[in-house]
């Protein structure tokens, strides 16, 4: 082989690392937005990634719908990504944000300790992956031919998936766009602040309740975004919402709780993993994912960007 | 004439531990009334319970004669505001970030601007900093941004935590001046203090609370003459009985 061999898929892995990077910052942020907030760690973050994924991949696919025994037929226009993709958006956002009042709203009103928030959260996430297994089954299903341009776009030697070149340009929208709530608006104002400190927050005249469903819906909305590239990316199965774990590493290693450590956690994690894959062995890239987690912990346990605790007091 | 801010028999406790027992308080329009007691007496305790940070097991809190809502967010919307303990400023957020927070409870949001004109006056050092994370501000700054914050909700009672609490005395000395002229512009305050000489001088009225009940209340002047106070309280108390 020569240089240029390695130059080239140098390059294409790099691509595919940002995008795969760039899925995981997604939902990654979700779940650090929601760790700023309330301290714990919401392993129901994944229950609605899938929550998205199926709505979309329901949508695109489904011709008709049973109601009271009368056949309805779904008008086409529905079986269209960017319908499809706007309902999943507002379904796992909308999942999200009852799951805080159902699952977690009864326990923060009683005790401080978020140990119990954690564990409820396990619950809620074993609860929506067998909703899931129950009702639609635990096959594994590819979103419909076409949702996403296919084409591969060549440069020289380096040939890119349309999709991928897709999903980082999508993260990198939503991304801006959920950066531009934080620090232009009102409630992105009331958000940063109880990311500091909820109780002076609610101290400042915001209605904490509130602000806590702004935090899970948008957690959800982002979580769907990755999930449906995640479904197009992969396939869409129950426990699609176990690949979280990433991005629960990419967070700890971004520095839990904070937003540009979860972006740029998630990147290293995806480039990690695409530079295994392409120069190592495919095999190799969950082994590398973990160990970096804990040379993190190891040498700087807060992460890049972490929360110094010492500050607080 | 009845009071501005009223507490009635305010009882609250944390488990076994009654750290309210039947304390109440009344302020009036355009006055500053203190709270003064060792620590562990529940002073912090009563100013959670009235801006609604601690369930109460007994008692109500009325303002202008009207119940104030169960709600902290809806307290302070109804005109109390809250300097906490420990100044609790945002450090992570800008001075004047701080102060939009603190403006959030208004429904009109044109005045902002007027307001933090008005804060930047009574603590210019705010305004020279205005640009700088919270976190980077002197203690005695974070404490002026507390204060200015809580102003920024233009309450009609302003309530402080202990305000003097790790501070220099120059620069609490600075701070109490400050919240004389506040109270000239037409703020009732609520004092809750350790440092009960300080206190004392400031208010008109002061409450002694000791371990959750009422011990005496009276004239600022009256309590600074007391012995009894002078000896637990001012620690001056021993020159005198000689």
């Amino acid at each position: 082989m020569d240089i240029g061999v390695h130059f080239s898929t140098l390059l294409q892995q790099i691509i595919n690392g940002l995008s795969l990077g760039s899925v995981y910052a997604l939902i990654a942020v979700g779940y650090s937005l929601v760790y700023s907030i309330l301290s714990f760690s919401n392993f129901a973050h994944g229950g609605f990634l899938v929550v998205g994924g199926y709505i979309c991949y329901g949508l695109l696919t489904m011709e008709s719908i049973v109601v009271g025994g009368a056949v309805l037929n779904i008008p086409s226009f529905v079986n269209n990504i960017w319908i499809a993709s706007l309902f999943a958006l507002l379904g796992a956002g909308f999942v999200a944000v009852i799951t805080e009042r159902l699952a977690y709203k009864p326990i923060r009103e009683r005790t401080s300790t978020t140990l119990y928030l954690l564990i409820a959260s396990m619950g809620v996430s074993i609860v929506i992956e067998n909703i899931f297994v129950i009702v639609v089954g635990g096959r594994f299903r590819a979103l419909p031919q076409g949702t996403f341009p296919t084409t591969p776009f060549t440069f020289g030697n380096v040939t890119v998936n349309a999709s991928d070149v897709l999903s980082l340009v999508f993260a990198v929208v939503f991304l801006g766009g959920l950066q531009f709530f934080l620090k232009k608006t009102r409630w992105g104002l009331a958000i940063r602040a109880a990311a500091c400190d909820l109780r002076t927050a609610g101290l400042m005249g915001v209605n904490t309740s509130f602000l806590i469903g702004i935090v899970f819906f948008v957690a959800g909305l982002l979580a769907a975004v990755g999930g449906i590239f995640l479904s197009a990316r992969y396939t869409l199965y129950p426990q699609l919402g176990g690949i979280t774990t990433k991005a629960f590493v990419a967070a700890v290693i971004g520095g839990l709780g904070s937003l540009p450590g979860a972006v740029v956690g998630s990147l290293i994690l995806g480039l990690a993993e695409m530079l295994t894959a392409g120069f190592i062995s495919s095999q190799m890239r969950d082994l590398v994912v973990f160990s970096m987690l804990v040379i993190v912990l190891l040498v700087k346990p807060d992460g890049f960007f972490g929360k110094h605790i010492s500050d607080k007091i | 004439m009845s009071a501005l801010l009223e507490a009635k028999d305010i009882y609250v406790s944390y488990g076994a531990i009654k750290a309210l027992q039947g304390f109440s308080l009344s302020l009036n329009e355009s006055e500053i009334v203190s709270v003064i007691g060792a620590n562990g007496a529940g002073k912090s305790t009563f100013m959670n319970a009235v801006m609604g940070m601690v369930t109460r097991d007994g008692g109500e809190v009325f303002l202008d004669g009207k119940k104030l809502p169960g709600k902290s967010y809806q307290i302070v919307q109804s005109g109390l505001s809250l300097v906490p303990e420990g100044r609790k400023v945002f450090t992570p957020l800008t001075v004047i970030e701080n102060l939009e927070i603190g403006a959030f409870s208004r429904a009109a949001q044109g005045n902002i601007s007027k307001d933090m004109k008005w804060v930047f006056s009574l603590f210019p050092r705010l305004e020279e900093r205005k640009n700088q994370y919270a976190g980077t501000l002197s203690g005695g700054e974070q404490q002026m941004l507390a204060i200015a914050r809580a102003l920024m909700a233009r309450p009609r009672v302003l309530l402080l935590d202990e305000p003097s609490l790790g501070l220099a005395p120059i620069v609490i000395r600075g701070i109490f001046a400050e919240l004389k002229r506040i109270n000239e512009e037409g703020v009732s305050i609520l004092l809750v203090e350790q440092n009960a000489k300080q206190a004392l001088l400031l208010s008109t009225r002061a409450y002694v609370l000791q371990t959750g009940r009422l011990l005496k209340e009276g004239n600022s002047k009256d309590l600074l003459a007391d012995p009894e106070i002078k000896a637990a309280y001012l620690g001056t108390g021993e020159k005198k009985v000689k």
